[in-house]
């Protein structure tokens, strides 16, 4: 999988290409309009990371020219635009997903999966932590050998934390992916308190393992040494 | 009121004296017009009749002389007034009457000569109608004059107040007329000047946001990416990671702040006004479906009486108002607390049971108003902002001591 990444802060391009490079992502960057005109009609990419503000042009009109190129090219927007405006513009140019800066990379990474599973499974494909498994298509989740009923927002937790098997999922980033802008984060804290307690005990009660390990005044990660 | 209308009505109300007065001396005017011209006949007939006396030695039989006094004498000619009736239609009518003495054959005969007065009835009449009929005519000539004379007058005044009134901030600066009148030079001068300042308060007001919102935003997202970086290399027993989770929060708070802050500024701006029917019916149902779960977890009972409503309004800000409001409701809520929500067409109510406030609950709407625990965040100040935008009444409320009620009017 080939990722182009444009940005023109060196200092967020680095830390996003660590971010891909370390979930076994090639990746290449640009952190100027002209260098990404250039690669893109050079290379095909499966997904392009794009800023919008860029020095020397936007990224409104590399979507554009992308779009012609190599119209299978998975496109996610990171903009520190409101969303507001931008975002409708993004959107209607054919980009798949818009991230308003600042963001989590954990966001980012589960974004970049989920729009290669949309793109490579055409919706259907099935992740699986131990032996618990998601299949994304259907919005099922298998613990065990039972089928697990969740509600929205701890199918979305889960989807998280399998995504980011090997990082820590701060409370803040875990408030983020499942309201977006729509939540206070100091108010939201209780509520993932509560979404992560009900979705373990539904997990346990299904006869695995539960799977979540609480690092403590951060957030929540995987347990490395689950099954 | 329009200009024309005001200055018709004032002139109006200066001819009314003007009317009052000019009758008054209208009036005395004619009356002393007919004593004059009725004294003078008088005196005629008396010249004429001592002249006759004269030549003749007697007097003519003549129909004007009413009475002839023997033995009475006036050294000077008298005039008198008198009321006389008219055996016509048996009415007393005013008359003038002059006495003169004549000497006939060494005795003193008073000739008593009457003539008809103007009747002060009459006079009233005439004066009414000369009054009125020149005063409609000075009317009507005043309705042209004043109507060609202002449209003249004030044309660049009026070529200026269309610019302004369809002058949108943002837009190129309006050219205003040049005029040869000093005070409308000065008004349209005095408004370019101001209109620059704001435009250009405006554009920089613009421009910092948008900077504000690039690189600011930016950089606390390297921070951002930096600092859960870190968190995730750090070794969890490692006493540094308190101070990481510290940075990193705060980052993460701060660039939240920043957002609100921005919305707020650039609904200040105006800069949101692309206004649409919306259907504000769809828009709470979709708010309260992305808060469906948060109320189930507080076991919140929720009571709605939810019938359509459509408002011209932009469609971002409608959506920021009604989830901030469905948020306010459910964050500040207690477990097993309800919501009652009551939307009409003129209308909407949001009542929540909540944990007492102290103070004034007109404060809440305020930006980072401090509550007991905190802050009460700046979700409120944007929905305060938006009603003020579109002229929403709203109104906050605190009612047995926790049950907080927030009203919105449309109109």
């Amino acid at each position: 999988m080939k990722i182009l990444i444009v940005e023109d802060n060196l200092n967020l391009l680095e830390a996003i290409r660590e971010t891909l490079v370390a979930e076994r992502y090639v990746c290449e960057t640009a952190e100027k309009y002209t260098t990404a005109s250039e690669k893109i009609y050079m290379y095909t990419y499966d997904v392009m990371v794009v800023d919008i503000n860029l020095p020397d042009g936007s990224g409104l009109k590399l979507i554009r020219e992308i779009k012609k190129i190599n119209p299978e090219t998975g496109i996610i927007i990171i903009s520190a635009r409101d969303s507001l405006d931008n975002k409708i513009e993004g959107l209607e140019l054919g980009a798949d997903d818009y991230l308003t800066k600042p963001f989590d990379m954990a966001e980012l990474v589960v974004r970049v999966k989920a729009l290669l599973r949309r793109r490579n499974f055409s919706g259907k494909a099935t992740i699986s932590f131990g032996n618990i498994t998601i299949d994304t298509g259907r919005r099922e989740v298998t613990a065990g050998t039972m089928k697990i009923n969740l509600t929205k927002s701890e199918y979305n937790i889960l989807l998280f934390f399998f995504s980011n098997p090997n990082r820590v999922l701060t409370k803040e980033s875990i408030a983020e992916h499942i309201w977006g802008d729509n939540m206070d984060l100091a108010d939201s804290f209780d509520f993932i308190y509560s979404h992560i307690r009900n979705l373990r005990k539904k997990i346990t009660s299904a006869g695995c393992d539960d799977p979540i390990r609480g690092v403590y005044g951060i957030g929540y990660r995987l347990k490395r040494d689950y099954n | 009121m329009k200009l024309i209308k005001r200055t018709y009505f004032l002139t109006a109300l200066w001819l009314l004296p003007v009317m009052f007065i000019g009758s008054i001396f209208c009036f005395y005017m004619i009356e002393y017009i007919a004593y004059e011209e009725t004294d003078e006949f008088l005196t005629y007939e008396m010249e004429r009749l001592l002249e006759y006396h004269k030549e003749n030695g007697n007097l003519p039989d003549y129909h004007k002389v009413s009475d002839i006094i023997p033995g009475l004498r006036y050294e000077q000619p008298l005039f008198k007034d008198t009321l006389l009736l008219e055996t016509g239609d048996n009415e007393m009518v005013p008359y003038r009457m002059l006495y003169f003495t004549i000497n006939h054959k060494g005795r003193d005969f008073t000739i008593v000569l009457n003539h008809l007065l103007l009747g002060k009835d009459d006079i009233a009449q005439g004066t009414v109608l000369i009054i009125f009929g020149l005063m409609f005519l000075v009317a009507a000539f005043l309705v042209l004059i004043v109507n060609h004379v202002t449209r003249k007058v004030w044309a660049p005044f009026y070529v200026t107040l269309g610019r302004l009134t369809h002058f949108k901030i943002g837009d190129p600066l309006p050219r205003f007329p040049e005029t040869t009148i000093e005070e409308f030079g000065a008004l349209n001068a005095t408004l370019s000047a101001l209109l620059k300042k704001i435009t250009n308060d405006y554009q920089h007001n613009k421009e910092f946001n948008e900077n504000a919102s690039h690189e600011l935003q930016t950089h606390l997202a390297v921070i951002r990416s930096n600092a859960e970086k870190l968190l995730n290399k750090t070794p969890e027993k490692s006493g540094n990671l308190k101070e990481l989770q510290t940075i990193y929060s705060a980052s993460t708070r701060l660039s939240q702040v920043q957002r609100s802050l921005l919305l707020l500024s650039r609904i200040n701006n105006g800069e949101y006004s692309d206004d649409v029917d919306v259907d504000i019916r769809q828009l709470l149902l979709q708010a309260l479906s992305i808060y469906s779960e948060t109320i189930e977890l507080r076991d919140i009972a929720m009571d709605k009486e939810i019938q359509s409503c459509h408002i011209f309004i932009d469609a971002g800000l409608a959506e920021i108002l009604l989830n901030n409001l469905v948020k306010n409701a459910v964050k500040h809520n207690v477990q097993g607390g309800f919501i009652s929500l009551k939307l009409t067409s003129f209308m909407l109510i949001v009542e929540n049971s909540g944990l007492p406030i102290h103070g004034q609950p007109e404060r809440m709407l305020q930006r980072f108003a401090k509550g007991e625990n905190g802050n009460w965040g700046i979700g409120l100040a944007i929905v305060s902002q938006i009603c003020e935008l579109y002229g929403f009444r709203l109104s906050y409320e605190v009612s047995g001591g926790s049950i907080h009620k927030i009203t919105i009017r449309w109109r």
